[in-house]
């Protein structure tokens, strides 16, 4: 809730809005706020505290929708799926008045690869509707803009061009292009699209859907599923392994040379080299970004080899959401070697397993709580509401008298810095398998706190040798070191995912449904 | 417990009281939210403390399941397992052996149930509740009363009713062996069903036991009863037990609810209703519900109330984004939870500051005013107030409604 959200400790300083869940509505609600700043007021939102990002989609969405046109991105809301064209999105971000907009891209959502065709197609139509958004706003003279010119445009691009290499070269290339005639004209005084992107952005969703098991360019419907593990990536062998086209089930009219199956057959590029293709004719100088990382190990991968500096926490909140309290620390201390029998450690501990059940001890291992902080204490302190509760603001009186409840512990000392017990494993365990909300308030609060230290943790590496050279050597040596302490595959969270849904089953929604079922069959 | 009138109201029954227990002072008449099972749902101990809520209620009976007496005796009680170190109260489990349990019999030993776990039959005794309610470590802890539901008639109802102050007893025995009368005050039930002579009955014998008890409860009653009956034997009740010993009506809610029932001399209730309803998404206003999922607060930039303290008003949360999310997302839960909790606590603060200042009739006919004028008085409330000198209807022009007169917030097309 926004006290959570509003709490400094929290290390939540960028939110980014998906702007189609809204679209329900016509106009879209968020465009009657008023102010200088009405993304930023209408989540009640502090300038001052937060970066506040304005997309379409919501990058983690990467379920398969009606095509894009060469005029719209098909968005999706409660009510189905909306066409929103290059104009309605101008419209909405310059309403809105996000810190950053993410451009209109056209990414495909069915499986890599994808023909030569369909990648020419996406490369053209994200440059063109990032023009459309660079086409400098125009100051109309009604009386509705009394507040001042809105500030220049923050814009992030995704990079285009899927799987291949040299499209997503050719994609960055015309990023560079100097434009000429009406192309240039458009978007004065801009003399090529890259001077007015602000950042990039790489949407690691689309890559994880799965290749269909028979790839019929007539079988829409099966096959497209969102990879649970950050596998599928990582090893491309995986996507050497899925069956070939069967050429003898295309239909005539498709089996020409324009369909190429770009990298199929050849070597498949790694997922770092697909992002540097993108990145190498590109400015090092401005952000790049990435959505739908899977892990902690995926984070400083790419951090290592792309330059990457910002990645999204959505992976930390599904794991709240499935009950993983997150215990991982970077730089790896070297009292944190792997377990004896040299299985390596978790990423998070799965609070169902019944060993939790009287487990009185602090949420992960690699932090302290707050309470217990002494001057002389090496382990850092993980600031989150469940290992560092504290009062966020002094309590609501409701009546004159009311100071006679809390006036006691004003006199005790008990000042709002002073932390309180953190929250317990025992607790917590408690909670999720009593399908109790504050389980995920608890742990949603904690798991971003973990992963900002991770974060912390890779600056305070980056920023503390002046060499380059000897930077990335060290850097490179943690990453490797954390890669053999902690376990990649996170074979936690597959236990933890069946554990969720058997208490989702035993007394989530339709419960009692289920059992009036089973006294019926007894 | 220290337990002290500091005021009490002219015209009406109403009183202003300090009650200090082991995990601090709460001030009456109060509200309690509901912790059903070691939590407010969706919140943490810190946000409902910051929200000027000082007395919360756990349940005997799903704690003893989830997570049971062993895990709660390690972890030194469910104060600290649930890290809420105010003060607070739990129920002795009667109610929830008969509303939840399929099947359970009642015999003089205690409550024969199924358990919920294996089907097992297990029987909860008034010695057994109490011990469970030892190791939760409440500061208030309820007697195991003989629950029968306010709509039976019948010799059941006095039959409950006598076996409730037996097992008061046996209750009391339990407790004064344990060691622990200075950190845990037991509280008694006055049961009898809407009978006004089997209340009598039980007012005399639980008042006899006075000094062996720290508080009362009014049990019985919220469940389904015309209010109209509701209302009377909670008079009878308050008139009747003494003035020293607070006074609580168990499973009252509405705000209206609420001021009638402190207006006839009620320090305390407690109700899964302003939680409940949040979640559902309704958000509770001085002017009234509002059903925030209903078209109409689609485009509403407003917050639910520009003059809550609340963190969800306070943060300029509109209705609109409320709308958006309620129901649908759990932060949209927590927003409303936070919103009705501190609607509760202000209904009641701000009674406590209308009788500490004499002009709680004040108070009475302005609360009804805002939230039923344009709807028309539960007659009941009408009634219930004039009974304490307070008449509603004077110098107002507000319709009547018979029957309980609850107010909910209906669609436009309805």
């Amino acid at each position: 809730s926004s006290d959570h959200v509003q709490y400094s400790a929290n290390g939540i300083s960028w939110i980014n809005v998906s702007f189609e869940s809204f679209l329900e509505q016509t106009p879209p609600v968020p465009t009657y706020q008023a102010g200088s700043q009405p993304l930023h007021d209408f989540f009640g939102l502090d300038s001052s505290k937060h970066i506040v990002s304005l997309s379409l989609r919501d990058p983690l969405d990467a379920r398969e929708m009606p095509p894009n046109g060469n005029s719209h991105v098909s968005a999706s809301c409660m009510r189905g799926v909306r066409k929103v064209t290059p104009a309605d999105w101008r419209s909405y971000v310059l309403t809105m008045r996000p810190d950053i907009a993410f451009a209109l891209s056209d990414t495909p959502f069915t499986a890599a690869p994808h023909s030569q065709k369909r990648m020419t197609k996406s490369i053209e139509r994200s440059a063109a509707w990032l023009a459309d958004l660079l086409r400098p706003v125009e100051i109309t003279m009604d009386d509705s803009s009394t507040e001042s010119t809105p500030a220049a445009l923050n814009v992030f691009v995704h990079m285009a061009g899927g799987t291949s290499t040299s499209a997503r070269r050719a994609s960055s290339h015309s990023l560079m292009e100097t434009l000429h005639g009406l192309e240039a004209n458009a978007v004065k005084p801009l003399l090529c699209l890259d001077e007015g992107v602000a950042g990039y952005a790489f949407d690691l969703a689309a890559f994880h859907v799965r290749p269909a098991p028979s790839l019929t360019h007539n079988d829409k419907g099966g096959g497209i599923e969102i990879a649970e593990s950050s596998l599928i990536l990582q090893n491309s062998e995986s996507l050497a392994q899925a069956p070939t086209p069967n050429a003898a089930h295309t239909p005539t009219s498709l089996s020409s040379s324009m369909i190429e199956p770009l990298s199929f057959l050849s070597l498949t590029p790694t997922l770092d080299e697909l992002l540097r293709a993108s990145l190498n004719p590109l400015p090092v100088a401005k952000p790049r970004l990435v959505t739908d990382v899977r892990s902690p190990h995926e984070i400083l991968r790419l951090i290592r080899d792309v330059g990457v500096d910002v990645s999204d926490a959505g992976w930390a909140v599904k794991a709240a959401d499935i009950g993983v309290a997150l215990d991982f620390i970077f730089p790896v201390p070297s009292s944190h070697d792997s377990g004896p029998d040299h299985r390596k450690r978790d990423i998070g501990h799965n609070l169902y397993d019944a060993k939790y059940a009287y487990d009185f001890v602090r949420l992960s291992d690699a932090f302290l709580a707050g309470c217990d902080r002494t001057s002389s204490s090496q382990t850092p302190v993980c600031p989150c509401a469940a290992c560092s509760p504290v009062a966020l603001t002094s309590p609501i009186y409701h009546s004159k008298v009311d100071v006679q409840s809390h006036q006691a512990r004003l006199d005790d000392g008990m000042s709002r810095e002073r932390f309180s017990p953190p929250f317990t494993r025992a607790y917590l365990h408690h909670l999720l398998h009593t399908h109790e909300m504050s389980a995920h308030t608890l742990l949603v609060a904690h798991n971003v706190a973990v992963l900002d230290a991770l974060l912390t943790g890779v600056r305070t590496i980056l920023s503390g040798h002046a060499d380059q050279h000897e930077v990335a050597t060290i850097f490179a040596r943690e990453v490797t070191r954390f890669e053999e302490v902690y376990d990649g595959d996170m074979s936690v969270f597959h236990t933890a995912r069946e554990n969720w849904k058997d208490v989702k089953h035993a007394r989530g929604k339709g419960r009692l449904a289920r059992e009036a079922q089973k006294e019926k069959k007894v | 417990m220290q337990f002290e009138v500091i005021a009490k109201c002219h015209t009406t029954r109403a009183r202003v009281c300090r009650m200090k227990l082991a995990h601090g002072v709460t001030m009456l008449p109060t509200f309690m939210p509901v912790a059903t099972q070691a939590a407010i749902k969706g919140l943490t101990p810190q946000q409902v403390e910051s929200l000027g809520i000082t007395l919360i209620l756990n349940n005997t009976y799903h704690l003893n399941l989830r997570p049971g007496i062993k895990v709660l005796d390690e972890a030194g009680g469910a104060h600290k397992f649930q890290g809420w170190n105010r003060n607070l109260l739990t129920d002795s489990g009667g109610f929830q052996l008969v509303s939840l349990s399929k099947f359970t019999k009642i015999t003089e030993d205690g409550a024969l149930f199924a358990s919920p776990f294996n089907g097992e039959p297990t029987m909860l005794t008034p010695e057994e509740s109490i011990s469970i309610q030892h190791s939760i470590g409440a500061d208030i802890i309820m007697q195991l009363d003989d629950v029968v539901s306010s709509l039976t008639v019948g010799p059941r109802v006095g039959e409950a009713m006598h076996r409730s102050v037996r097992w008061l007893d046996r209750c009391i025995e339990q407790h004064e062996k344990s060691g622990r009368k200075d950190k845990q005050n037991l509280f008694a039930i006055v049961q009898g069903g809407l009978d006004p002579a089997l209340r009598d009955l039980c007012l005399d014998a639980m008042i006899e036991r006075k000094d062996q008890v720290t508080g009362y409860a009014i049990g019985g009653l919220s469940g389904g009863e015309e209010k109209d009956v509701f209302w009377k034997i909670i008079k009878q009740c308050a008139d009747r037990l003494p003035s020293d010993r607070p006074r609580y009506s168990m499973g009252v809610g509405f705000a209206e609810d609420l001021l009638v029932c402190v207006a006839l001399g009620v320090d305390m209730a407690d109700c899964v209703f302003p939680t409940r309803t949040a979640r559902f998404g309704v958000a509770l206003t001085f002017k009234g519900p509002l059903n925030l999922k209903l078209g109409k607060h689609t485009k509403s930039m407003e917050p639910i109330d520009k003059s809550c303290p609340c963190p969800t008003c306070a943060s300029g949360m509109s209705r609109a984004v409320l709308h958006h999310i309620v129901t649908i997302e759990t932060a949209g839960a927590h927003a409303l939870t936070i919103h009705n909790l501190v609607f509760q606590a202000r209904v009641m603060g701000g009674a406590r500051d209308a009788i500490l200042e004499g002009r709680f009739p004040e108070y009475l006919r302005s609360f009804f005013f805002d939230y039923f004028g344009d709807t028309g008085y539960p007659e009941w409330c009408v009634n219930a107030l004039r009974s304490v000198g307070v008449d509603l209807m004077q110098g107002v022009d507000v319709p009547l409604v018979k029957g309980s007169g609850v107010r909910w917030e209906y669609s436009d097309a309805a």
